[in-house]
C-alpha cells in the first residue's frame, strides 16, 4: 500500500511548552480528511482536529497543508503525494487564529467580527409582507446577485489567508464582507440597513483590503470575498462616503479621467490625503529628476468621445451621479483659462490642427513635451 | 452553575428554529448548546428540498399532503400530528423565505416546487441543491441578529428530571474541558438522528450518535418506533455519502447491469419517484438476486448522462462534484455507483402531536423526536418541514411553559455521576479498542438490521449487540487533556451508539410484519390487525422494555400502500 507521511502540527497549551510536529505515516488513499481518521483510529487517539459532515458542506476542516489552505475533506491525498512529489506534508492550523489545541483554532473571533457587519436579512417592509401567509415576490434572475456569495460556509480559509488581516486588527475578514454584501443587493434588504452596512463595513477596514486577491483562490465555495469587497467600496463612495483616503483615491481617479482623460500624479496626495506641501516637493522632485509633469494634465485627443462613451457606461450603471460635476467644471474652468477657450474647442482644435499645430505648441510652451 | 430559563439542545434546523422563536417571543433567558458550531450541524446536508402545499399549489392541498404522508408512513403515523404539520407548511416556508432562504423561483418570481417521491403533486420546496445548507444559514444570521446565547461546543451528557418535571442538564465544555451543571426550566432536545448507529454505511454525519435519545433513554423516557430506519436508496457505492433524491426527480434513471431500468418490476407508474423504502428493497433485491453491477456485483447505476451537461451544472452541481470527487465518476459521462445507506431516523424520543414528552418541560424536536409524523417511512422533504415545524412549535410550548415554571433545583449528583464516569474512562485498563468495537456495531446493524429483516438473524444480531454493549464497558479514552478532547467524545457518543442499537433492534424482532421501512423476509406482509401500533422502548434497571401504544388515526382508514 501507498503510503505518505503526515507532519502534524501539535500543541496542548495545557501541557506543551511550545509546538512540535509529529509525524504518521498514511495510507494514500481517499482524502486528507480520511487520512486524519486513520491516524486518530490507529495511530493516536489523542490528535485533535474538526470534522462533521465529511462532504464539503459543513466547513468544519479546513487546515493547512504546505502552507496552502485546504479543506480536508476535499482534498484528494493522491493530489497531494502528486503536488508535493512525495515529500512529507505538512499540516498546520488556520493563520490568524488562536490555537486551542493541535489543529483546532479559536473562530469565535471572526464571527463577533463578522456580526458588526449586519450579516441578515433586514427586511424592507415595502417589500417583504409582513403577513405571514403571503409571499414575497422575487424573480429568478434577482438570486443571481447574490449566488456566489450564499455559498460561504464560515470555514475561515479565507481568513487564514488574508494580507488585510495579518496587518489590521479590526479587518472583519473577506467573509465578512462577502456575507455582508450578499443583502446589499437584496431587493428585500431595507435602504437603512445598507447604509449602515457600508458605514460598519467602512469601520471595519474596508478600504484596507490590499486587493491580493488570496481569498478568492482558497474559497473552497467559489466565494469571491475580494470582487465583493470592491463593490461594496463603490456602493460607499455612491453612498456619498468619501471621506476615506480609499474613496477619495477612487473618485480622483474618476474626476480625473473624466476631465481630462489623464489622472493627475500632482494632484492625489493633496486630493486624497489633503496635503499641500506635498504637490510642491513632488513637483520639484519631478523637475529635478527631469520628468515631464503638469498642473493640468493636457486633454488626451478624442476626449469627448471618450467622455460621451463614460457617461454612457455610468448611465447605464445608473452611476452617473458618482462624478462630481463641480469638480469636473473647475477643471474644465482651469483648462478653459489657460487657453482662452473651452474645452471642446480646444480639443476640436487640437485635432484640427494635428501635429504641429500653433495649439500644440502652444501646449508644449507651457506644459512642455508632448503628451499626444 | 449556569442559569437559563430555557435551554436549547442542538443547533440545526430545529434547534435554530426553537431558538429563533423564543427569542422573538419571550424576554426569558434562552440558550442554544450545541456539540458542533451550529452550522455545521447536519441539516446543512440536506439537498432535496421541503414539502409544502403553498398558496400557488394549483390543485394540492394541505389535506393531500396528509394523505401523502399518511401513506406514505404506511399508515403508522399519527394523523392528528400529520394535520398539524400539513397545515402549518406554508406559514413555515413564507416565515424563512421572509428572513431570507433563497428559494429558487418560478419565472413568475412565486417560489418553484417540484417533484418527489411519494408525493401526488410537486410540492418540494428547494433552493439549487442545497436547500438544507441555506436555511441552516439564514437561520444562523437571524439568530445572531436577535442575539441568541449560544453555548458552542458543549456536549450534552444527561437530562435531570425528578420524575415530573425537567430540573436541568449537565454537559461537558469540549473547549476548556469539565463537567457543569445547568439549571433550566425547559429543554428542547433537537439532537438530530442516530443513523450512525450503522457506522459504516450511512449518509449521516459523523456526530449523527443520537446523543438526545440515548440521554433521554438513559433518563427512563420512552424511545418510539425505533425499528424504523430509512435507507436512502441512493448511497455512493464507497462512502455511503448522499446522492440527493433530486437526481431522480430531475428524471435520473436507475439500471442493474443489464441496463435495464429494473423499477418498473417494482413500481411500474412512479417507477424512479416511488418512495425511498421501495426503491431501497428494489435496489438491494438486485444486488442480492446477482444483477448489481461492478465486479463484486453489490451496486446500481444511477445514470444522469441524458440530462446533459447543462442541466446537471444547474440543477445538480453538488451531485456532480461528489461524484467526482468520492466515487471518481462524472455524472455527465458515467453513470454514478450507488447502494442503499442509513439515513434517516423515523424513531426516536416518544412525542405528543405538540412536541411534549411525559416529563413538564421536557420537549423534543426534529429528528430525535418520534411525534410521529413519518410513521413508519419518511417521505423525502418531509424532514425539514418537520424540523421547522415542531422547532417552532416546541418554542412556544416552553416559552408558555417556563413563564409561568417555579424555579427548579436540580441536585449535583448527575454531576459528580458524569464526572465520576469520565475519570473511569480515562482510567479504564482500555481491553476493547474504540474503532474495532465501533466497526463491528456498524456492521452488525447492517447485517441483521438491514434493508431486510429475519427473525432468526435478527435475534443473532441482538445477541452481538448485548455482546458490544457490555465489551464497550472497557473502551478506553487514552487521551486524557481537558482542552478539546476529540478521543473523549468520540467514546461517549459510541456509548450512546451502543445504548441505541438495542432499542432498534427489540422492537425490530418483535414486530412481525413488513411496514415501511421495515421490511422482514419472514414476514412480508403488513398486518393491521395485530401490528397497527407504535413501539414503546424504555430501559429499565438495565433491561430493554418493550410496550405497544395505539395509532392516532382520523382521516384515512388504512389501505394497501401501492405506487
Ligand atoms: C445527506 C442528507 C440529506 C437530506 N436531505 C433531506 C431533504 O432533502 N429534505 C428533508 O426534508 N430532509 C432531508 N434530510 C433529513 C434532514 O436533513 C434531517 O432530518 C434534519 O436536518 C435533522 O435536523 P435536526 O435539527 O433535527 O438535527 P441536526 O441538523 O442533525 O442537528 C443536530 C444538532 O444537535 C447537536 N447535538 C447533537 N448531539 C449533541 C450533544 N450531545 N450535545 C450538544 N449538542 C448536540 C448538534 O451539534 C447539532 O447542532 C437529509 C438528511 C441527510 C443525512
Ligand atoms: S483581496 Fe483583500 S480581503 Fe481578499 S485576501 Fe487579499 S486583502 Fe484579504
Ligand atoms: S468565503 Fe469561502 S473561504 Fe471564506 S469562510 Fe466563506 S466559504 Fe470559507
Ligand atoms: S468535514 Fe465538513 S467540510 Fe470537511
Amino acid at each position: 500500500m501507498e503510503t505518505a507521511t503526515l507532519k502534524v502540527f501539535r500543541f496542548d497549551p495545557d501541557k506543551d511548552k511550545v509546538p512540535y510536529y509529529q509525524d504518521y505515516e498514511v495510507p494514500v488513499e481517499g482524502t486528507l480528511l480520511n487520512a486524519l481518521l486513520y491516524i486518530k483510529d490507529n495511530l493516536d487517539p489523542t490528535l485533535s482536529f474538526r470534522a462533521f459532515c465529511r462532504s464539503e458542506v459543513c466547513g468544519s476542516c479546513a487546515m493547512k497543508v504546505n502552507g496552502k489552505t485546504k479543506l480536508a475533506c476535499k482534498t484528494p491525498m493522491k493530489e497531494l503525494v502528486e503536488t508535493w512529489k512525495g515529500k512529507p506534508l505538512r499540516i498546520d492550523p488556520l493563520d490568524h487564529l488562536k490555537v486551542i489545541r493541535d489543529l483546532v483554532v479559536d473562530i469565535d473571533k471572526p464571527i463577533e467580527k463578522m456580526k458588526t457587519l449586519i450579516p441578515w436579512l433586514v427586511p424592507d417592509p415595502r417589500v417583504v409582507p409582513t403577513d405571514p401567509m403571503h409571499e414575497s415576490i422575487i424573480y429568478p434572475e434577482e438570486l443571481e446577485a447574490y449566488k456566489d456569495q450564499i455559498h460561504c460556509m464560515l470555514c475561515f480559509s479565507c481568513y487564514s489567508a488574508c494580507e488585510a488581516v495579518e496587518d489590521y486588527e479590526r479587518y472583519r475578514g473577506p467573509f465578512a464582507f462577502s456575507r455582508a454584501y450578499r443583502f446589499q443587493v437584496d431587493r428585500r434588504d431595507i435602504e437603512t440597513a445598507k447604509e449602515k452596512r457600508i458605514r460598519y463595513a467602512i469601520s471595519g477596514g474596508l478600504w484596507s483590503c490590499v486587493q491580493c486577491q488570496k481569498c478568492l483562490y482558497v474559497c473552497p465555495k467559489g466565494v469571491k470575498p475580494a470582487e465583493d469587497i470592491q463593490n461594496l467600496r463603490g456602493q460607499a463612495v455612491r453612498k456619498g462616503f468619501t471621506d476615506k483616503p480609499g474613496a477619495k483615491k477612487l473618485k480622483h481617479y474618476v474626476d480625473w479621467i473624466y476631465a481630462t482623460g489623464q489622472i493627475n500624479r500632482l494632484y492625489l496626495p493633496e486630493e486624497v490625503y489633503g496635503n499641500r506641501e506635498a504637490r510642491e516637493k513632488l513637483t520639484k522632485a519631478y523637475e529635478e529628476m527631469g520628468v515631464e509633469v503638469w498642473e493640468v494634465p493636457k486633454p488626451t485627443k478624442g476626449l469627448m468621445k471618450f467622455r460621451d462613451i463614460y457617461l454612457e457606461i455610468l448611465s447605464k450603471e445608473e452611476k452617473a451621479l458618482d462624478l462630481d460635476f463641480s469638480h469636473v467644471r473647475k477643471i474644465d474652468k482651469m483648462v478653459s483659462d489657460i487657453f482662452k477657450a473651452d474645452i471642446c474647442t480646444i480639443v476640436d482644435r487640437v485635432h484640427e490642427e494635428g501635429k504641429g499645430g500653433k495649439l500644440i505648441e502652444k501646449l508644449k510652451g507651457l506644459f512642455g513635451g508632448d503628451n499626444g | 452553575m449556569l442559569e437559563y430559563d430555557i435551554v436549547i439542545v442542538g443547533g440545526g434546523g430545529a434547534g435554530l428554529y426553537a431558538a429563533l422563536w423564543a427569542a422573538e417571543n419571550t424576554i426569558l433567558k434562552v440558550a442554544v448548546m450545541t456539540k458542533v458550531y451550529p452550522t455545521r450541524s447536519h441539516t446543512g446536508a440536506a439537498e432535496g428540498g421541503i414539502n409544502a402545499v403553498l398558496t400557488h399549489s394549483i390543485g394540492d392541498s394541505p389535506e393531500a399532503h396528509a394523505y401523502d404522508t399518511v401513506k406514505g408512513s404506511d399508515f403508522l403515523a399519527d394523523q392528528d400530528a400529520v394535520d398539524i404539520m400539513c397545515k402549518m407548511g406554508a406559514a413555515v416556508i413564507y416565515d424563512i423565505a421572509h428572513r431570507g432562504v433563497p428559494f429558487s423561483r418560478r419565472p413568475d418570481g412565486r417560489i418553484a416546487q417540484r417533484p418527489f417521491g411519494g408525493a401526488s403533486f410537486p410540492r418540494t420546496c428547494y433552493a439549487a441543491d442545497k436547500t438544507g445548507f441555506y436555511i441552516l444559514q439564514t437561520l444562523y444570521e437571524q439568530c445572531l441578529k436577535n442575539n441568541v446565547t449560544f453555548l458552542n461546543e458543549w456536549f450534552l451528557l444527561s437530562i435531570i428530571h425528578n420524575g415530573e418535571r425537567v430540573e436541568g442538564l449537565t454537559a461537558w465544555d469540549i473547549r476548556n474541558g469539565g463537567v457543569h451543571l445547568i439549571k433550566t426550566k425547559a429543554v428542547i432536545l433537537a439532537t438530530g438522528g442516530h443513523a450512525r448507529i450503522y457506522w459504516n454505511r450511512t449518509s449521516n454525519a459523523l456526530g449523527n450518535t443520537g446523543d438526545g435519545t440515548a440521554a433521554a433513554l438513559r433518563a427512563g423516557l420512552p424511545l418510539k418506533d425505533m425499528e424504523f430506519i430509512q435507507f436512502h436508496p441512493t448511497g455512493l457505492a464507497k462512502t455511503g455519502i448522499l446522492v440527493t433524491e433530486g437526481a431522480r426527480g430531475e428524471g435520473g434513471y436507475l439500471r442493474n447491469r443489464d441496463g435495464e431500468r429494473f423499477m418498473k418490476r417494482y413500481a411500474p407508474e412512479k417507477m424512479e419517484l416511488a418512495p425511498r423504502d421501495i426503491v431501497a428493497r428494489a435496489i438491494q433485491t438486485e444486488i442480492d438476486e446477482g444483477r448489481g453491477c461492478g465486479p463484486r456485483g453489490d451496486y446500481i447505476c444511477l445514470d444522469l448522462t441524458h440530462l446533459g451537461e447543462e442541466r446537471i451544472n444547474e440543477r445538480l452541481p453538488q451531485t456532480r462534484e461528489h461524484a467526482i470527487l468520492y466515487e471518481g465518476v462524472d455524472p455527465v459521462r458515467e453513470p454514478i455507483p450507488i447502494a442503499p445507506t442509513a439515513h434517516y431516523s423515523m424513531g426516536g424520543i416518544d412525542t405528543d402531536k405538540l412536541g411534549r414528552t411525559g416529563i413538564k418541560g421536557l420537549y423534543a424536536a426534529g429528528e430525535c423526536a418520534c411525534v410521529s409524523v413519518h410513521g413508519a417511512n419518511r417521505l423525502g422533504g418531509n424532514s425539514l418541514l418537520d424540523v421547522l415545524v415542531y422547532g417552532r412549535l416546541t418554542a412556544l410550548e416552553a416559552v408558555k411553559y417556563a413563564d409561568e415554571a417555579p424555579e427548579t433545583n436540580p441536585s449535583v449528583a448527575k454531576q459528580k455521576d458524569d464526572e465520576r464516569r469520565i475519570l473511569e474512562l480515562m482510567e479504564s485498563e482500555g481491553k476493547e479498542k474504540l474503532p474495532e468495537l465501533r466497526r463491528e456495531l456498524g456492521e452488525t446493524m447492517m447485517k441483521h438490521f438491514g434493508v431486510f429483516r429475519e427473525e432468526s438473524s435478527m435475534k443473532k444480531g441482538l445477541e452481538k449487540l448485548m455482546e458490544i454493549r457490555e465489551r464497550a464497558k472497557h473502551v478506553k479514552v487514552h487521551d486524557t487533556g481537558k482542552r478539546f478532547n476529540t478521543d473523549l467524545i468520540s467514546v461517549l457518543e459510541f456509548l450512546n451508539l451502543v445504548d441505541l442499537a438495542p432499542a432498534v433492534a427489540v422492537p425490530a424482532i418483535e414486530r412481525r410484519e413488513s411496514r415501511g421501512s421495515h421490511a422482514r423476509r419472514d414476514y412480508p406482509n403488513r398486518d393491521d390487525k395485530n401490528f397497527l401500533k407504535h413501539s414503546v422502548v424504555e430501559l429499565k434497571n438495565g433491561e430493554y422494555k418493550l410496550s405497544w401504544k395505539p395509532v392516532k388515526i382520523t382521516k384515512f382508514p388504512p389501505e394497501e400502500r401501492k405506487y
